[in-house]
C-alpha cells in the first residue's frame, strides 16, 4: 500500500512533465519547427557540458529557495503566495548592508544574509499576523504585498539608491560577492546553500516534534487546537520561516548572480517556487529536483531562442502545463472512482498472486 | 394492501465492502415499514440509493409494479419518493420558505411568486399539522421546528413515499409524540412511510412492519402484531443480546473538576450555559442526559479548556483555572474524547502512530534534546504496543487514520488519553456511530478507568447510554442544569420530562 | 491649489473613478457568481490576462470592439472550463488549481502575444471602444459627463450589478444556485443538479473575468503589454469579502478600489517630485486596509471552496 502511494506521487509529476512536453511539441510543430531537435537543443544548452550545468543550478538556484519556502508555509496549511515580495525585501535590505555599510568581505555576506533572511521573516510574518488576529485571507494579503515591495524595490533603485543614470543600484562590492564553487564554472555556493537548506528543512519537517506540530496544523487545525497545540503560534512561525527562507533566497541571488537591483529584478520567482512546491507536494527534496527542472528549461530556453528562433516562452507554457497536469492528476487518484479502480486492479494482483 | 415498492436484491459496494447485498424490501401503500438494524447495517445506504443519491451496484426498483432507474435525486422526486434525512438537508442562510421552494419544478415563472407558492405551503401544513413560521430562518426555529419543514420540504413535491431516517434522534419525548401524529396523519392520508429507527420502543409504537438489516443484507420482514421486542433486538444483533450491567459506585470525597456558575453565550440563542454549576468526584461518572445542542457542546469544550467562560469559575482538582487553552487543560491531566472525532480528535491524514502520540510528542519518551528531535523508533515500538492492547485493527500502523473504521478510530483516541492515566475525563458522544461491539468496547474503557479513580463527565444523547453508565445524572435544557438524579434506580420519568425542560 | 479646488477636477476625479472601477467590478462580478456557487476561484488574474490578449488580437484583426469583447469573453470562458473541469468534476483543490490557472494563462497569452507578434519590442495600437453618450442624459452639466458618456461596457458592468442582484434574491434559478454554494447536498435531494449549476458559474465567471480583461486592452489602453492585468484579479477577490457576497456591496467596494486607482493616478501628475512607485502603492495598501478594518468576519456562502462528491461516505 505504501509502496503503491508512493509510486504514485512520483509518477504523477513524471507524466505530467512528459505530457507538457508532449502538448510543447505540438506547439513548436505549429510554429514549422521540429520539436524533437528543439528539445535536443533544450537539453543540450542546459546540461550538455559541465559548465553549462553549472549555470543551470546557478539558475536553479533562486527558484529552489522561493520553492522551500511556498512548500514549507502550505505545509502548515497557509498558502504563502508573498514569495516574491519577501525575496525582493530581503535583496533590498542586502543591498543596503553590503553597499552603504562599508562592510565588505566575508563578514559582509554574513551579515547581509542575516539581515536579508529577517527582512524576508519580517515581511512574511505581515499575512500570518493579519490572519490569526483579523482572520484576513492570507493570499490576498500576501499578494498585495508583493505590489508594494516590487514598487518599493522600483523606488530603491530609481531614488533612493540610484547609480548614475541608469535606474540600478550600485553593485555589491567583488569581495562581498559570492565566489564560485570551482574557477571557470558559473555557479555559485548559494547553491550549496540550498541544497542543505532543503535536507534541514526535510529534517524539520519529518524528525523534529516542532515540524511534526506544524504539519498536524496544516493538515487539521481543529484536532491540532483540541490536542493542545498553540495553532496561532505555529501558524505565525510557519510564516516567518517561510519569508525568511524566500528572504535568505533573494540575498544569495544578490550577492551570488545579479549583484545589484533593476527593473524586472526577482519577477515571477514567487509565482514559480508555489508552481515547484506543488508539483514536488511539498516535499523539500521534491521541491529542490523540480526546481532544477525548471532551471533546466530556462537555461535551455535561450539556447532554442538562439539556435532555432522559438520564443523562450514556449518554455513557459511547458512549465505553466507541468504544473496543470501535476494538480489535476494529483487530484485525479484521489478521486473515490479512481481509488476503487486502483483497489480493484491491485488487490486482483495481489489475490491472483496467492492463489 | 396494494404494494408501492419493491427493491429486488439490491447491493452497493464501497471498495471490497458491501453495504447492501442482496437486499430486497417491499413496502406497501398506506402503512409505516421500519427499517430496523444497528450502525453500520446499511440502511442509509439502501435509502440513499432509493432517492438516487448512490447507485446501486446491483438489483431493481419497482415503483408500483413498474421498474424504475432511479439515476439521480430529481429523478425519485419526480416519482414521488421523499426523505428526511438524519441530518437534515436545510440552507441555513435561508428562510424557511426559501427551503421549501428551493429546487421546484411544477411552478414555471421564472420570478418567485411568493403569494401564491405561500398560500399554497400554508394549505399544505395545515392539512397535515405542520405548524410552521414560514419567514423565519433556518437557525432562528426549534429542531423539531426543522424536521417538520423537512416533512413539508418532501410533502410540497408530492411525495408518495417518505423516508424518515433516525427521525428521533434529536427530539424531546414530547416532540416525538408531535411526530408519531403526524407519521398517523400521514397514513390516514395513505402514504407510505419508511422509518429507520433503532429504538426498540418507537419501533414498536408506530410501525406496521418492520424489516431487519444486518451487515448489509436484510434478515426478515416481520408483522408488528407477531413480535416482540426481545425477538427484533435479537434479530438485529444476530445473537441473544446479554446486555451488560455495570455496577453503580459513589465518587470519592474529593472532586477532580467543579463548575460554579459558569456562563458562556457567545453567538448562541438556544445553547450556550446559563450558571451551570456541578462537580465531577473522582471515580465516578458523571452523565448529562439532554436533547442535543442544549450547551452540552459548549460545557465539553468549557471542561476542556478549548473555551474559556464568559464568567463563572472553574475548579480542577481544587485549584482555580485562570488560563483556559486544552494545554493547560491536558498538562493538568484532563482526556478528552471529542464529540466530532474526524474533526476535533484525530488528524485524518497523519498515520495511526503519529495519531497516537499526537498530544505527547515533546514527552521524553518520544523526543530528546529538550522535546525537539523525534525518537522514531521509540514511537512506532509504542504505537504497536497500544494497538495491541486496544485492539486497533489496522494494515500497518502507518496507515493513515481517516481509512479506519469509526470503531477503530476511537479506539485510538481512547488508547492515547487513557494511557496518560487522566485524572478526568470528558467524553461526548462516545460511541455515536459505533456498532454494538465498539460500544460495548467504549462502555467497558470507560468503567475501567474509573475504577482506576478517573472521574468522567459523559455527554451523550443517547438517553440508554447514560442510564447503564452514570453513577449520577444531570439533566441540561437550554444550557440551565435542571436536576441532579442518583444513578442508581433514577427515575426515569422524572428525567425525561427534564429533559424536555419540564420543571 | 486652485487647481485642485476646481470643479473639473472632481470631475475628472469620478469619471476615471467610475472607469477605473469597471474591469475590478466585471471581475468581482464573476467571482460573486463563482463563490455563490461554492467555487472560490483565485485564478482570476490568468483569466484576465487571457481575456484581454485575445480580446485585443480580435479587436486588432477586425478592427471591431465589440467582437474583441466577445472574443475575450470565449477566451476566459475556455480558460475556466480548464478550472472547472478539473475543481468539479476532479475535485481538485480550488485554490490550488486557481494557482496553476495563474500561472499557466499569462505564460499562455503572452506566449500567443509573441508568436503573433514575431517583434515585441515596438508596442502594438490595437483598437479602442469609442464612448456612447446617452442623448439628452449625457447634456446635464457635470452629471452627464460623469454618468451618461463611457463606453458601453461600462453601462453593462453596472447594469450588471442590479441584475445580479434580482437574479440572486428574486428568481427561482437564483435560489437554486445560492444553495448549491451553501448546501450542495440539500440542493441535490430536492432535485437540483449541482454540477450542472456549478458548471454554469464557471461559464459565468469565465466570462465575466474574461471581458474584464478584455475591458482593459480595448477600453482602458489600447495596447497589450505583460502583467497588465497588475492584480486586479486579487483585489476584486477582496472586493467580493468586503462587499460581503452582495451585488451591490461588492460594487461600493469596487468603486473605492476604482477611487484609489484614479487618484493615485492624479497624484502622480500633481506631484511630479515624488516617487511615482510610492503612488502606485495606494490601490494595493488600500485594499489590505480595508481588509484589516472590514474583513473580519468570513461569512461567505458555506460551501465554499469544499469539492463536492455525490457518493461521499
Amino acid at each position: 500500500m505504501k509502496t503503491k502511494n508512493n509510486l504514485i506521487k512520483i509518477l504523477i509529476p513524471v507524466l505530467s512533465i512528459l505530457a507538457a512536453f508532449v502538448i510543447g511539441g505540438i506547439i513548436i510543430v505549429c510554429l514549422g519547427k521540429n520539436p524533437l531537435e528543439a528539445y535536443g537543443f533544450l537539453f543540450k544548452g542546459a546540461l550538455g557540458k559541465p559548465s553549462k550545468i553549472a549555470q543551470t543550478l546557478e539558475v536553479a538556484s533562486p527558484l529552489i529557495f522561493t520553492g522551500l519556502a511556498a512548500s514549507f508555509a502550505y505545509k502548515c496549511g497557509m498558502f504563502n503566495l508573498g514569495g516574491e515580495g519577501q525575496f525582493i525585501m530581503g535583496s533590498i535590505v542586502s543591498i543596503v548592508v553590503s553597499t552603504q555599510t562599508g562592510i565588505t568581505g566575508v563578514p559582509a555576506i554574513i551579515i547581509s544574509v542575516i539581515c536579508g533572511a529577517l527582512a524576508g521573516g519580517i515581511w512574511g510574518a505581515i499575512p500570518g499576523i493579519l490572519k490569526i488576529t483579523r482572520g484576513l485571507n492570507e493570499m490576498i494579503v500576501s499578494i498585495m504585498l508583493n505590489y508594494v515591495a516590487t514598487l518599493f524595490m522600483g523606488c530603491v533603485f530609481t531614488n533612493i539608491l540610484r547609480d548614475g543614470s541608469v535606474p540600478q543600484t550600485p553593485a555589491v562590492p567583488k569581495e562581498s560577492q559570492l565566489s564560485n564553487i570551482a574557477d571557470g564554472f558559473r555557479v555559485h555556493y548559494g547553491v550549496v546553500i540550498a541544497i542543505i537548506l532543503a535536507v534541514i528543512i526535510y529534517y524539520f519537517m519529518f524528525y523534529t516534534s516542532k515540524g511534526f506540530k506544524l504539519r498536524a496544523v496544516g493538515m487539521n487545525p481543529t484536532a491540532a487546537r483540541f490536542n493542545g497545540f498553540a495553532v496561532n503560534k505555529i501558524i505565525l512561525a510557519a510564516f516567518i520561516c517561510s519569508g525568511a527562507v524566500a528572504g535568505l533566497g533573494g540575498s544569495i541571488e544578490l550577492h551570488g548572480k545579479q549583484f545589484r537591483l533593476m527593473q524586472g529584478y526577482g519577477a515571477g520567482f514567487g509565482f514559480d517556487g508555489v508552481a515547484i512546491a506543488l508539483i514536488a507536494q511539498l516535499n523539500p527534496i521534491g521541491t529542490v529536483i523540480v526546481a532544477i527542472f525548471f532551471g533546466i528549461l530556462r537555461k535551455g530556453a535561450s539556447t532554442l531562442q538562439a539556435g532555432m528562433k522559438i520564443p523562450t516562452s514556449v518554455v513557459d507554457i511547458i512549465q505553466a502545463l507541468v504544473i496543470v497536469f501535476a494538480v489535476a492528476g494529483t487530484a485525479l487518484v484521489r478521486l473515490p472512482q479512481v481509488q476503487q479502480f486502483f483497489r480493484v486492479h491491485f488487490s486482483g494482483k495481489r489475490r491472483g498472486a496467492e492463489s | 394492501m396494494e404494494e408501492i415498492l419493491r427493491m429486488s436484491n439490491i447491493s452497493k459496494q464501497f471498495g471490497e465492502v458491501f453495504a447492501n447485498k442482496n437486499v430486497n424490501l417491499d413496502i406497501r401503500k398506506g402503512e409505516v415499514h421500519t427499517l430496523l438494524g444497528e450502525n453500520g447495517a446499511g440502511k442509509s445506504t439502501l435509502m440513499n440509493i432509493l432517492i438516487g443519491l448512490y447507485q446501486p451496484s446491483g438489483g431493481e426498483i419497482y415503483l408500483r409494479g413498474k421498474k424504475v432507474s432511479i439515476d439521480s435525486p430529481r429523478t425519485a422526486v419526480k416519482l414521488g419518493i421523499g426523505m428526511v434525512h438524519q441530518h437534515f438537508m436545510l440552507v441555513e442562510a435561508m428562510t424557511v420558505f426559501d427551503n421549501i421552494i428551493l429546487g421546484v419544478t411544477h411552478d414555471k415563472s421564472f420570478f418567485i411568486n411568493r403569494d401564491k407558492l405561500k398560500k399554497e405551503i400554508l394549505e399544505l401544513s395545515e392539512k397535515y399539522g405542520l405548524d410552521i413560521e414560514l419567514d423565519k430562518e433556518i437557525t432562528e426555529i426549534s429542531v423539531g421546528a426543522q424536521q417538520r419543514v423537512e416533512i413539508l420540504k418532501a410533502l410540497y413535491r408530492g411525495a408518495e413515499l417518505l423516508v424518515l431516517d433516525e427521525p428521533t434522534a434529536a427530539l424531546t419525548d414530547i416532540e416525538v409524540q408531535g411526530l408519531f401524529q403526524i407519521i398517523h396523519k400521514l397514513k390516514e392520508e395513505n402514504k407510505s412511510v419508511i422509518f429507520i429507527s433503532h429504538k426498540m420502543r418507537e419501533v414498536l409504537e408506530v410501525s406496521d412492519r418492520v424489516t431487519i438489516l444486518r451487515a448489509g443484507e436484510a434478515v426478515c420482514t416481520l408483522n408488528r402484531d407477531e413480535t416482540t421486542g426481545t425477538e427484533l433486538a435479537n434479530l438485529m444483533i444476530g445473537r441473544e443480546m446479554t446486555p451488560s450491567i455495570y455496577e453503580k459506585k459513589d465518587g470519592a470525597e474529593e472532586s477532580v473538576l467543579e463548575l460554579k456558575d459558569v456562563d458562556y453565550h457567545k453567538n448562541n440563542k438556544h445553547n450556550g450555559l446559563n450558571h451551570v454549576s456541578l462537580c465531577v468526584k473522582k471515580g465516578e461518572i458523571v452523565g448529562i442526559a439532554g436533547v442535543d445542542g442544549n450547551g452540552q457542546s459548549q460545557l465539553a469544550q468549557v471542561a476542556t479548556g478549548v473555551l474559556a467562560p464568559e464568567d463563572g469559575s472553574v475548579i480542577l482538582k481544587s485549584k482555580k483555572v485562570t488560563k483556559f487553552s486544552p494545554k493547560a487543560f491536558i498538562d493538568a491531566k484532563v482526556a478528552n474524547i471529542p464529540e466530532d472525532r474526524n474533526k476535533m480528535g484525530l488528524v485524518g491524514n497523519m498515520s495511526v502512530e503519529e495519531n497516537l502520540v499526537l498530544k505527547a510528542t515533546e514527552d521524553d519518551r518520544f523526543s530528546k534534546g529538550k522535546g525537539f528531535f523525534l525518537k522514531k523508533k521509540a514511537i512506532h515500538e509504542y504505537a504497536l504496543k497500544l494497538q495491541k492492547k486496544n485492539d486497533i485493527r489496522c494494515s500497518s500502523v502507518m496507515q493513515e487514520a481517516r481509512n479506519l473504521s469509526g470503531g477503530n478510530q476511537q479506539k485510538i483516541i481512547l488508547a492515547r488519553e487513557l494511557d496518560e492515566n487522566p485524572d478526568l475525563m470528558v467524553a461526548v458522544h462516545p460511541t455515536r456511530g459505533l456498532d454494538i461491539g465498539a460500544t460495548g468496547y467504549v462502555h467497558d474503557c470507560m468503567i475501567e478507568a474509573r475504577d482506576a479513580g478517573c472521574g468522567i463527565l459523559l455527554i451523550s444523547a443517547d438517553f440508554d447510554e447514560i442510564l447503564k453508565l452514570s453513577d449520577r445524572i444531570i439533566v441540561m435544557f437550554e444550557g440551565q442544569v435542571m436536576g441532579e438524579y442518583s444513578g442508581k434506580n433514577p427515575p426515569i420519568e422524572e428525567i425525561s420530562l427534564a429533559m424536555a425542560g419540564k420543571e | 491649489m486652485e487647481a485642485i479646488m476646481n470643479v473639473n477636477f472632481f470631475v475628472q476625479l469620478f469619471l476615471s473613478t467610475i472607469r477605473m472601477a469597471t474591469p475590478i467590478l466585471l471581475v468581482a462580478m464573476a467571482e460573486l457568481y463563482s463563490e455563490r456557487a461554492g467555487l472560490v476561484n483565485i485564478g482570476l488574474d490568468g483569466i484576465m490576462s487571457m481575456g484581454a490578449l485575445i480580446g485585443f488580437l480580435f479587436g486588432y484583426m477586425t478592427g471591431n470592439p465589440v467582437l474583441g469583447i466577445l472574443a475575450g469573453a470565449l477566451a476566459g470562458i475556455a480558460v475556466n472550463m480548464i478550472y472547472a473541469f478539473c475543481t468539479i468534476t476532479l475535485c481538485a483543490e480550488q485554490i490550488v488549481y486557481g494557482m496553476a490557472i495563474n500561472i499557466f494563462a499569462p505564460a499562455l497569452a503572452s506566449f500567443i502575444y509573441r508568436a503573433y507578434f514575431s517583434d515585441t519590442s515596438t508596442v502594438v495600437q490595437g483598437i479602442s471602444m469609442k464612448p456612447v453618450a446617452i442623448p439628452l442624459l449625457s447634456q446635464i452639466p457635470i452629471i452627464g459627463p460623469l454618468f451618461f458618456n463611457h463606453p458601453v461596457l461600462v453601462y453593462l458592468a453596472y447594469l450588471l450589478v442590479p441584475v445580479t442582484a434580482v437574479f440572486l434574491n428574486k428568481t427561482k434559478a437564483g435560489l437554486n444556485f445560492k444553495a448549491v454554494g451553501e448546501y450542495p447536498k440539500a440542493a441535490e435531494t430536492l432535485g437540483v443538479n449541482v454540477i450542472r449549476q456549478k458548471y454554469l458559474a464557471s461559464t459565468i465567471c469565465g466570462a465575466l473575468a474574461g471581458i474584464g480583461g478584455a475591458y482593459l486592452t480595448i477600453c482602458y489602453t489600447s495596447t497589450y503589454s505583460e502583467g497588465i492585468v497588475a492584480g486586479r484579479g486579487f483585489i476584486a477577490l477582496s472586493a467580493v469579502i468586503f462587499g460581503r457576497w452582495m451585488p451591490g456591496g461588492v460594487m461600493l467596494a469596487c468603486l473605492l478600489f476604482g477611487f484609489c486607482d484614479a487618484i493615485q493616478i492624479r497624484l502622480q501628475l500633481l506631484s511630479p517630485g515624488t516617487p511615482y512607485q510610492l503612488l502606485q502603492m495606494i490601490p494595493y495598501l488600500c485594499t489590505l486596509v480595508v481588509l484589516v478594518i472590514f474583513g473580519i468576519k468570513k461569512s461567505g456562502p458555506k460551501a465554499n471552496g469544499k469539492p463536492y462528491f455525490r457518493e461521499e461516505r
